[in-house]
């Protein structure tokens, strides 16, 4: 499943630590999901999208593999 | 009453108790080989101080060892956990196995960990939910669906 997250983190300028912070997760996790290693949890999921503005099939697209996953 | 403990303190501060538990158990084992206790306290309160400075380590581990994991690390605890204690049941019932064929008078002990295993299990299915089961919404006579719906 490819997922959004790391394209709108760094549009943002966001660093994934900081990023971590503001949803409440470790930086560790921030770079599971990122490298697509974690599908998070669906209460985890609405909170990452919200956080950008997204709905969550925009933030995570379940068509796509994971580049290099 | 872990809430009136830091996070941070909580899994040194089990493990100093449940180590000078057993520190206590061999002291008053006594015997010639009492002093072995004070061996273990200090081996236990070096662990425990251990654990505390791996909590403060920004990594899965030190999330775990701080008790403060997030749902990921929470997983990958549960999952380690699983595979210790599948571990441990292969190897209670090969204990048991090995005990029964050569005539031991322990095999009994490892029956009992293989039924504790097994009395945890359905412990662990009936508390998180396998029996909360509920019947299907579809079950049972309903009207007929009317379709294009209006």
């Amino acid at each position: 499943m490819r997922n959004r997250v790391r394209e709108q983190r760094t549009q943002r300028e966001m660093s994934q630590a900081e990023l971590a912070t503001a949803l409440g997760v470790s930086r560790q996790t921030v770079i599971s999901i990122e490298s697509g290693r974690y599908l998070p949890s669906l209460p985890l999921a609405f909170t990452i999208a919200r956080f950008f503005g997204l709905t969550v099939d925009k933030m995570f697209d379940p068509d796509e593999e994971e580049a290099g996953a | 009453m872990m809430a009136f403990i830091r996070p941070r303190l909580r899994k040194p501060l089990g493990v100093a108790l449940a180590g000078t538990v057993f520190a206590a158990a061999w002291a008053l084992r006594g015997g010639h080989a009492w002093w072995l206790s004070v061996a273990i306290e200090v081996t236990v309160l070096v662990t425990a101080v251990t654990t505390y400075v791996r909590a403060g380590e920004d990594n899965d581990e030190g999330a775990l060892a701080g008790s403060r994991a997030d749902e990921r690390q929470q997983l990958l605890s549960v999952r380690s956990r699983a595979l210790g204690w599948n571990f441990a049941m292969v190897a209670a019932f090969i204990g048991v196995a090995a005990g029964v064929a050569v005539k031991a008078t322990w095999w009994w002990t490892f029956l009992v960990i293989l039924a504790v295993g097994g009395f945890a299990y359905l412990l662990g299915l009936s508390n998180y939910g396998v029996a909360e089961e509920d019947p299907a919404d579809d079950a049972g006579p309903r009207p007929p669906a009317r379709f294009p719906a209006s």
